[in-house]
């Protein structure tokens, strides 16, 4: 009688004092034994607790069983409601410990914007302290809900998402009914808003103050706090407050339409001279045919354009891209995807796009993957840590799928964080099959650099039906797993050749939102 | 018996609503015997609701109810002492340590215990059914099927270790990507 049948005899109850022994002397010598008795112990615990077997006839003797046993001790009997309920109502899973943020508010918009601290982007959610616009508009929206316009040379202390300092410089500051009592320092005074847009200067000691709606009340350190009523202006000598030198939203909002506008224009040229490059396989740039009815199209622009390898949308809708007016398409549903065909072996890959992920929300999620996972077929994702994962395999000699042990993987470091979720960014991965290198990006930057050491020359790479933001057609026989992209795609590149840092650096600035 | 103001009994109520399946899977793997561990998970019941005041609500509840889980079964055990069909304090000990350690795959293999469910034969899944659904003994097995008690076992451990190979597989191909 071997292990396993001494461990199915002990879940049976059908094990005779003497194999119980030698059971428990290979489970007290061996971890092995213990895993495999544990697996196969949990696997009956689930089965007695929950035969979930579409017969349509799953009882629950054991809680009628269970009230009488509980019947016949009273003392307890509190306890066994408590019990009781737990047993009818299946368990939920067990929330995680929740993620944190210091931040008080986001930076919403920006225009031709510069900034002192480093590595401040449009879309940043901001934390308590110094923020100096050294050049252009950038709008800070606060999470008590007042709204920041700061505009040229400005120096700002965020102090919360109440409270915020302008130690130099022109702000203009919009406080909605519900952020009433936000207070803006400025040197000498302090302003509470109560409700209303406000315009303050700020040069060396001296602050001015219009108010171009609603009211604010000045506290100044000698006398006693002032209301300050729409029109109003209250200015000392040096600093000068005019209306009309503050930038209204509405032509902020105008000034950022007319860039975009400029931006899509500029890749939309840029993006002409991509698709001639002779090493494409496919360019998907999620332009909409207007003439397809259907609307699940998704053309290939790469010259000369072949339709075969046009892609087709299921589930996933078309939504905005990188710009007003550039499509993209977005993946939400566990069906949504891309369907391609891509035929031909090659030598060589590089695969480019751009993306905005709105979640890593699953252990795998899909970029582009071809169907199966069978010898030479590459895979490309986002791990669940943030990093990007190029695999490809070769199975064995005489087998067709490809096990653990010849599986290429390939992890750059994370960088789908917390903090690029909802942005456009920019990954690549180039491979070759010579040299057997991975080289994965991140907006223009190199992120991953590895060889395999399963890595054999020469082998072919296929790529056949694949599609993107999903993996829907797996492996026979394999659990269909979710690996639907949470997020849009609005271009993609598939290159039979590696391109080069510099060249992947020069589709990252070309592509950029601004 | 003390006992927890209301507020905290119905917090006690949710926590083992959600936690009573993986409890009672960490109770039935040190004894290994359904019944033991249906009343072993009663007795770790009333200990929780009698030690609710001393649970942080910060913390994670499993690891704090498996310490409780953990002495009711060493006491279980004690008052048994002498069955030969238990095992001993240091082998649960090391079932205990190893299986926290392992919980997050055994919960992975969980997912796909369902798929491979639907992959056994008609006849596999008649037997599933009849000796967890209906919780039929083997007596009552053994004339339904017209097996006799040597068989029957021999094909419930069959069908569990297919069971088990199957979800080995899938999860060995989910590791590949």
């Amino acid at each position: 009688m071997n292990l396993e049948s001494r461990i199915h005899a002990k879940l049976d109850g059908e094990i005779t004092p003497d194999q119980h022994a030698q059971l428990e002397a290979l489970l007290r010598n061996d971890w092995q034994a213990r895993r495999l008795y544990l697996e196969l112990a949990d696997q009956h615990a689930r089965l007695l607790q929950q035969p979930a077997l579409n017969t349509g006839r799953i009882m629950q003797p054991s809680v009628g069983r269970l009230t009488v046993r509980w019947r016949a001790s009273a003392i307890i009997a509190s306890a066994a409601a408590i019990v009781l309920l737990a047993l009818v109502i299946w368990p939920r899973k067990a929330v995680d410990k929740e993620a944190t943020s210091n931040g008080v508010a986001v930076l919403s918009q920006t225009l031709d914007a510069e900034f002192s601290e480093p590595n401040v982007r449009s879309g940043d959610t901001i934390a308590p302290g110094k923020l100096t616009l050294n050049k252009g508009v950038a709008q800070i929206e606060f999470f008590s809900g007042a709204t920041v316009l700061v505009e040229g040379a400005t120096e700002m202390e965020i102090l919360s998402a109440w409270e915020a300092r302008c130690v130099r410089g022109r702000v203009r500051v919009h406080v909605p009914p519900a952020a009433k009592g936000f207070v803006m320092h400025a040197p000498d005074v302090k302003l509470e808003d109560l409700g209303t847009e406000f315009a303050l200067n700020v040069k060396g000691r001296d602050s001015a103050v219009h108010v171009f709606e609603g009211e604010v009340i000045v506290h100044t350190k000698d006398k006693a706090p002032a209301s300050l009523k729409v029109g109003m202006s209250l200015a000392s000598t040096a600093a000068g407050v005019l209306p009309e030198d503050f930038l209204p939203i509405s032509e902020l909002q105008g000034l950022i339409r007319q860039r975009e506008q400029r931006r899509f224009q500029q890749w939309q040229t840029w993006s002409e001279g991509v698709s001639k490059d002779p090493r494409l396989i496919a360019y998907y740039t999620f332009r909409h045919a207007p003439d397809d009815r259907w609307d699940r199209l998704v053309s290939n622009f790469a010259h000369p354009q072949d339709k075969i390898r046009a892609g087709g949308a299921v589930g996933a809708q078309w939504t905005q891209g990188r710009w007003p007016g550039k499509e993209a398409l977005e993946f939400k549903r566990p069906g949504d995807r891309v369907r391609m065909n891509l035929d031909g072996t090659y030598a060589a890959l590089t695969f480019a796009c751009w993306v905005k992920v709105d979640s890593v929300d699953k252990k795998y999620n899909s970029l582009l993957l071809t169907d199966g996972y069978d010898s030479g077929e590459p895979h490309w994702q986002i791990y669940e840590d943030g990093s990007l994962m190029f695999s490809i395999g070769y199975a064995a000699s005489g087998e067709k799928r490809i096990t653990a042990r010849y599986n290429q993987v390939y992890y750059s470091k994370p960088v789908v964080t917390a903090d690029s979720l909802g942005r456009w960014h920019h990954l690549a991965v180039t491979y070759d099959n010579v040299s057997g290198m991975a080289l994965q990006y991140f907006d223009g930057k190199e992120v991953g650099r590895e060889v395999s050491a399963l890595h054999q020359p020469g082998r072919p790479i296929i790529l056949g039906p694949c599609e993107l933001g999903n993996w829907g057609l797996p492996t026979q026989g394999h659990p269909f797993p979710i690996r639907t992209l949470n997020g849009a795609i609005d271009e993609f590149a598939i290159y039979h050749d590696v391109l080069s840092p510099s060249e992947i650096q020069t589709l990252f600035e070309h592509g950029q939102v601004k | 018996m003390s006992s927890a103001p209301p507020e905290r009994t119905e917090r006690l109520v949710l926590l083992l609503t959600q936690h009573q399946e993986p409890l009672f899977r960490y109770i039935f793997s040190l004894v290994a015997c359904e019944a033991d561990a249906r009343d072993i998970l009663q007795e770790t019941s009333l200990a929780l609701y009698r030690k609710f005041d001393g649970y942080d609500l910060s913390l994670p509840f499993l690891p704090w109810a498996y310490r409780f889980a953990y002495l009711q079964v060493q006491k279980h055990r004690d008052k048994a002492a002498r069955s030969p069909l238990l095992f001993s304090e240091d082998v649960i000990d090391l079932l205990a340590h190893d299986r926290e350690r392992m919980e997050p795959e055994l919960n992975q293999r969980l997912r796909f215990l369902d798929l491979c469910l639907e992959t056994l034969t008609a006849r596999d899944k008649e037997l599933v059914t009849s000796r967890y659904a209906m919780r039929q003994g083997a007596v009552e097995m053994m004339q339904r099927f017209a097996m006799s008690r040597r068989t029957l076992f021999r094909n419930l451990e069959l069908l569990r270790q297919r069971l088990h190979d199957c979800v080995t597989r899938q999860l060995q191909s989910e590791g590949l990507s």
